[in-house]
């Protein structure tokens, strides 16, 4: 008797929640504050970066802030816009719902009107129907997943653009060097168990496969350190060996692994492994979204200007399609304020704006085009780099 | 054939660092009682000690000293270094809690774990770093060394597998040769009854762990001469090394060490054979996946241990007296 | 020699000196530390209000979170909390009320979360009804967690933990590697991709949209969850208090009296894994639901240690406190997140810290006035010697007090690091006027590595900062906020 006395007040009190979800359930007919208040043009605007700036992958975020940094220092007065940059670390360790929650701090701001990356295509995949339902532009200067952007189950929305050429462009265009370049007759292909190596694995074995080339393919986990007993695999015979990790140093591990055993295949890294510091074994392949810019005329000065901020540091390959994205994002803003007159109606308003953006002395060289198929740049390629034997990376392809 | 081999030698070199690290939570278990999930922490650290301590030495391109005495130096200043930590770890986190429910220093060491993992990456980063040893002038580590049929196994391999069993040997004598030895195996024995035969229990421990955490910092270096390291090691490692520990049978010396060895053995073969089974014509195993689920045999095999061998192979089962 | 045998039982005014005949010495020292007379009598009124009461006004409050704050991130936040209070609730019925050490928890919260993924997203094209598949999950959950205990039932705390750990280790794997499955099962869990566009909660068909129309959180969630907690809570406490609860209880305090008693202990540690998992994978349906999407590393080492500090902060065995650890942890590590806000935590707990340590004595203020003096007298000097010593960007508004570089060495970080270490484990082997003397310059010193080394990378800090609390409550004050105080009798 008593349980039921005490049964019912509780009983009440869920009751009483269910109607109160029940009735903010309701569809909002008003937007809320952060995604309808005009912003003036005038007034100090911010621009979100999520990447993984601790962890694992803390060299990539690094590297990108710097120079997400120097862009919207040079850049924003410029085009007379007052723009701080706000960084969310989204570590790869915590998977990719760390992205979401720092989606949530972004879009809660209302004086955030864009987002450069999330760097890191699972933190794309998590958080861009966030951003999209928020009408914030996202710009990701590394997120290179295929399935993004293509096929028919995208996973980004359409406010999701990306500065740098996806995995179906890296993966055949890595094949077919291999192919015709390297003459390879037997390769091996690893993959890591997640999703960047698994995509890129699996356009490169099709490809290979395709052009009659014999694949082995093998599959670490992705906390391995000790690559021994992989190695023990690679048939003695076999040229090349595809491996596509995100950590440098495993790349570096592996090659000097090989040498040990006394295979003779080289070791051929994606653009996760570009990090001449970590991976310098001699003979090896890197490709890459970004040609070392340091060797293009027109980007001295920037570079000149970016190591005076940055002293003692190297330019690397993640920075500069960085570099590009905060030129894109800061433009589109500025194409939007001028179509409003000199305020932004909200912040969709940019997203409208991202692909109207040209850019004739890109960073990374050319014109930066925006392709009309998709959300992606128009004829965009991976660069093959090889290591030489004093460790520095030579454009080869 | 010639796989066989190259596997083999490889499960011996995972295996004998695996020993290392078994050892260290075999004596803490016997002695205390607790599984000391900070172990695997203390070897992440040994290893970037020894990675400090080449680069005062000028760094694998530039040594100061010799290359074997180079090697020397950071073992030994790897196992000072990790033998502080470990007493310093005993003295704060442990001791206090000496009779405390179990719960409670099982609890703590996750705390320690968490702290020591996380304070390396704010300190030093979680990039991977290299020893570089490959970059010693003439390369005598990996290029040096014998074969076997076309197999190369390589000087480094040789180092390391000698040390962790010069290092097992040290250890065994000084746990059945000595008489502080003798006293670690009467309080592993029984903790009281030591205390009233005039042994001191606050000694014998802060022994223990000197010598597990001296252990692990050997382990440590010995690891990271032929892989890079970085602070997420600790975790996995501190895994497989307490699988290694409880497979031989915790609490037992030589239970870790063979448990440490069937351990690495486990990796390199699974790793290297798995493939594709096929059962008259069935394909059981997916092509190329079978490398994933080395980690699924490795655990399934420690839980059917436990379940039903719970004292390992070499351990004494743990008889309750009312 | 006077007659020194101490009365028993100890009366009042007996000097707490060594343990007392008949008590074990573990409890006789925290009973050491009782409270003063006045709160003393205040905590044993608030200990007479009815706990309804009690939860009433708890949920109450929260109730009002929307009035407060009408920021989409904060009430994120507040539902990320509820949903946390429910696993520390789960986690207490396994580790508070029957005493065993599950370190692969959140495997179960993992369990809901993918099966309801998996009932309710275009996965498998199934899109059940979230009234379904939720007691579904649940069910589900407590099967896995009963399957989980069956191999565990005769395994003590160490070796318990042990396999439970592996347990997690294991779903992680399976997790992980769930793309391709044996026997043609294929691509069950996603992968390291996860699985996306998972359905939101529907009511009878009717679906609740987890985000507004400008991609802010929809506060109809933050309802939800918080009416599940509610009914959670309450059945729970209904089965703490019901025959099992006793069991329970007696065979947390000695598992072989019980056993001897006639007890099913068996069954009882199975009963506790099975409720716990159920819990965990209540949640975990909800969880999934709002974030629309599931990944395997939310569910590992580091959910499973917050929420441990969670109960262990609350106090295991006593659930208003684990919710009262949920409420405080998560917050907490939200707001580490940003430098500006981790600064006033730092300087709030410093100032709590002192207020705890030196009760309201003169020691107070005059370790504060020293500390601040201490401050801007080191601060005056080093912008003395040299400019760049304090014209760093860090410190916020406390730039003016603590020493803040422009650039920092590089080997500064880890000496001062490690060097706040020692000295602060230093400091516990002292005592009276020397560690009073020595806390002001060691506090500057935990000051200046706060502002300079631990907020340039706010994301170690957080785990650092969690870890540190584990430890030092696991000495400091194993029973945690709420807790009981827990006798082990050997």
């Amino acid at each position: 008797m008593r349980r039921l006395k005490l049964i019912l007040p509780f009983a009440a009190a869920a009751l009483a929640l269910a109607v109160a979800a029940a009735a903010s359930a309701r569809p909002e007919r008003t937007a809320s504050p952060a995604t309808s208040t005009k912003i003036s043009c005038k007034a100090p605007m911010k621009i979100g970066f999520a990447t993984p700036v601790t962890g694992g992958a803390g060299f990539l975020g690094t590297e990108q802030v710097s120079w997400a940094k120097y862009a919207v220092k040079t850049l924003a007065p410029r085009l007379g816009l007052k723009v701080t940059l706000v960084v969310g670390d989204t570590p790869v360790e915590q998977g990719p719902a760390v992205a979401q929650s720092v989606a949530q701090k972004f879009i809660a701001d209302p004086k955030v009107v864009g987002i450069i990356g999330p760097s890191t295509s699972g933190a794309v995949a998590a958080s861009s129907a966030a951003y999209f339902k928020a009408g914030l532009a996202h710009i990701s200067p590394s997120a290179t997943r295929t399935s993004l952007t293509q096929g028919g189950q995208k996973e980004a929305t359409p406010a999701f653009f990306r500065v740098v050429p996806g995995d179906y462009i890296q993966g055949p265009s890595d094949a077919n060097f291999m192919v015709t370049k390297l003459h390879v007759k037997k390769v091996v292909v690893m993959d890591f168990q997640e999703p960047y190596s698994l995509g890129l694995a699996d356009a490169v074995e099709r490809t290979l496969k395709a052009k009659g080339v014999s694949v082995t393919r093998l599959s670490a986990p992705n906390t391995t350190t000790d690559y021994s007993s992989y190695v023990t695999r690679v048939p003695g015979d076999a040229d090349v060996v595809f491996f596509p990790t995100q950590k440098p140093g495993d790349a570096q591990t592996f090659a000097r692994q090989l040498v040990e055993q006394g295979k003779k295949a080289k070791v051929f890294g994606g653009d996760g492994s570009n990090n001449p510091a970590q991976f310098n074994t001699p003979g090896a392949y890197v490709s890459n979204f970004a040609p070392d810019i340091t060797g293009i005329a027109a980007d001295k000065a920037l570079v000149a200007g970016w190591k005076k901020d940055n002293p003692g540091k190297a330019v690397g390959s993640f920075g500069p399609p960085t570099y590009g994205a905060v030129q894109v994002l800061l433009n589109a803003i500025k194409l939007a304020c001028n179509q409003g007159h000199g305020s932004l109606p909200n912040r969709r308003a940019v997203v409208r704006n991202v692909k109207r953006v040209r850019i004739p002395n890109w960073i990374l060289g050319g014109t930066f085009r925006w392709s009309t198929k998709s959300n992606d740049p128009l004829n965009a390629k991976f660069y093959i780099f090889q290591i030489q034997s004093n460790g520095s990376y030579k454009l080869v392809g | 054939m010639d796989k066989f081999v190259a596997l083999t030698v490889d499960g011996l070199t995972l295996g004998s660092v695996y020993a290392l690290i078994a050892l260290g939570y075999t004596l803490v278990y016997g002695v205390l009682k607790l599984l000391n999930f900070a172990h695997g922490d203390v070897f992440m650290v040994g290893s970037y000690i020894g990675f400090g301590t080449l680069n005062l030495l000028g760094g694998a391109t530039d040594l100061a000293v010799p290359l074997w005495s180079a090697l020397v130096l950071i073992t030994l200043a790897a196992m000072a270094g990790c033998a502080l930590l470990g007493v310093v770890i005993e003295r704060f986190a442990y001791r206090p809690l000496r009779d405390a429910p179990r719960i409670a220093p099982l609890i703590s060491a996750l705390g320690v774990s968490f702290f020591l993992a996380y304070s390396m990456q704010l300190l030093f980063g979680a990039q991977y770093r290299d020893y570089n040893l490959f970059a010693v002038p003439g390369n005598p580590l990996f290029l040096k060394g014998f074969h076997i049929g076309t197999v190369n196994v390589s000087l480094v391999r040789i180092v390391i597998v000698a040390s962790a069993f010069l290092l097992m040997v040290v250890l065994w004598y000084l746990v059945n040769k000595t008489r502080t030895g003798k006293a670690m195996r009467a309080t592993s024995f029984d903790r009281e009854a030591a205390a009233m035969m005039g042994i001191d229990i606050d000694r014998v421990i802060v022994f223990t762990f000197v010598l597990g955490s001296a252990l692990a910092g050997a382990a440590g270096v010995l690891f990271a001469i032929r892989v890079p390291t970085q602070v997420s090691l600790g975790f996995i490692a501190g895994l497989k090394g307490f699988t290694a520990a409880v497979i031989g049978g915790i609490g037992s010396v030589p239970g870790a060490m063979v448990g440490g060895l069937i351990l690495g053995f486990a990796e390199s073969y699974s790793a290297g054979y798995i493939d594709t089974i096929h059962i008259g014509g069935f394909r059981i195993w997916p092509e190329a996946s079978g490398t994933r689920w080395t980690d699924l045999v490795i655990f399934v095999l420690l839980i059917a241990f436990m379940i039903f061998r719970p004292q390992g192979l070499l351990g004494r089962p743990d008889i309750k007296k009312v | 020699m006077s007659d020194s045998t101490p009365e028993y039982p100890p009366g009042p005014d007996a000097p707490v000196t060594a343990p007392a005949i008949g008590h074990d010495e573990w409890v006789a020292r925290h009973v050491e530390r009782r409270l003063p007379p006045r709160l003393g009598v205040y905590e044993q009124r608030l200990r007479q209000v009815p706990w309804w009461l009690w939860l009433m006004l708890a949920v109450g409050v929260a109730c009002l979170l929307p009035v407060f704050t009408s920021s989409g991130y904060w009430r994120r936040v507040g539902f990320e909390t509820v949903i946390y209070a429910l696993l520390a609730l789960g986690l207490n019925v396994v580790v508070g009320w029957g005493g065993l050490l599950d370190l692969g928890y959140v495997a179960f919260f993992g369990v809901g979360a993918y099966g309801y993924a998996l009932l309710d997203s275009p996965h498998y094209g199934i899109h059940m009804w979230a009234l379904v598949s939720i007691p579904i999950m649940v069910v589900v959950g407590a099967l896995v967690g009963f399957l989980l205990g069956l191999p565990s039932r005769r395994l003590s705390g160490d070796y318990l933990a042990i396999v439970t750990l592996f347990f997690l280790q294991l779903f992680q794997t399976l997790a992980t590697n769930g793309d391709q499955f044996l026997f043609g099962a294929g691509n069950v869990t996603g992968g390291a991709n996860g699985l996306l566009n998972v359905d939101p909660i529907d009511f009878f068909g009717h679906e609740i949209a987890v985000s507004t129309s400008s991609g802010e959180f929809a506060i109809a969630y933050y309802f939800i969850a918080l009416g599940i907690f509610l009914l959670v809570f309450v059945a729970l406490r209904f089965v703490n208090e019901s025959r099992v609860g006793r069991a329970w209880r007696a065979q947390r305090e000695d598992p072989l009296a019980a056993e001897v008693m006639g007890m099913p202990v068996s069954w009882l540690k199975l009963l506790s894994f099975a409720f716990g998992a159920a819990v965990a994978a209540l949640s975990g349906t909800v969880f999934a639901a709002l974030n629309a999407s599931v990944f395997p590393l939310t569910f590992y080492f580091v959910t499973l240690i917050t929420v441990y500090t969670m109960v262990i902060l609350g106090g295991q065995g006593s659930q208003f406190g684990v919710v009262l650890g949920a409420a405080i942890i998560w917050p907490l590590l939200e707001l580490l997140r940003s430098p500006d806000d981790a600064r006033v935590i730092f300087y709030l707990l410093l100032g709590l810290g002192l207020l705890l340590g030196l009760r309201l004595s003169w020691k107070l203020p005059a370790v504060a006035a020293a500390l601040i003096g201490l401050g801007f007298a080191a601060h005056a000097v080093a912008g003395a010697i040299r400019d760049s010593w304090t014209a760093g960007s860090a410190g916020g508004w406390a730039s003016g007090w603590v020493i803040v570089p422009e650039h920092l060495a590089s080997w500064i970080p880890p000496v001062a690091y490690i060097g706040l270490i020692g000295a602060a484990l230093g400091l516990t082997l002292v005592r009276g006027w020397a560690r009073l003397v020595l806390v002001v310059p060691v506090l500057y010193l935990a000051a200046f590595v706060w502002e300079n080394v631990m907020l340039a990378k706010p994301e170690p800090t957080r785990y650092i900062v969690i870890g540190l609390v584990l430890v030092s409550l696991m000495i400091v004050r194993p029973n945690g906020l709420l807790g009981e105080r827990r006798v082990e009798i050997v």
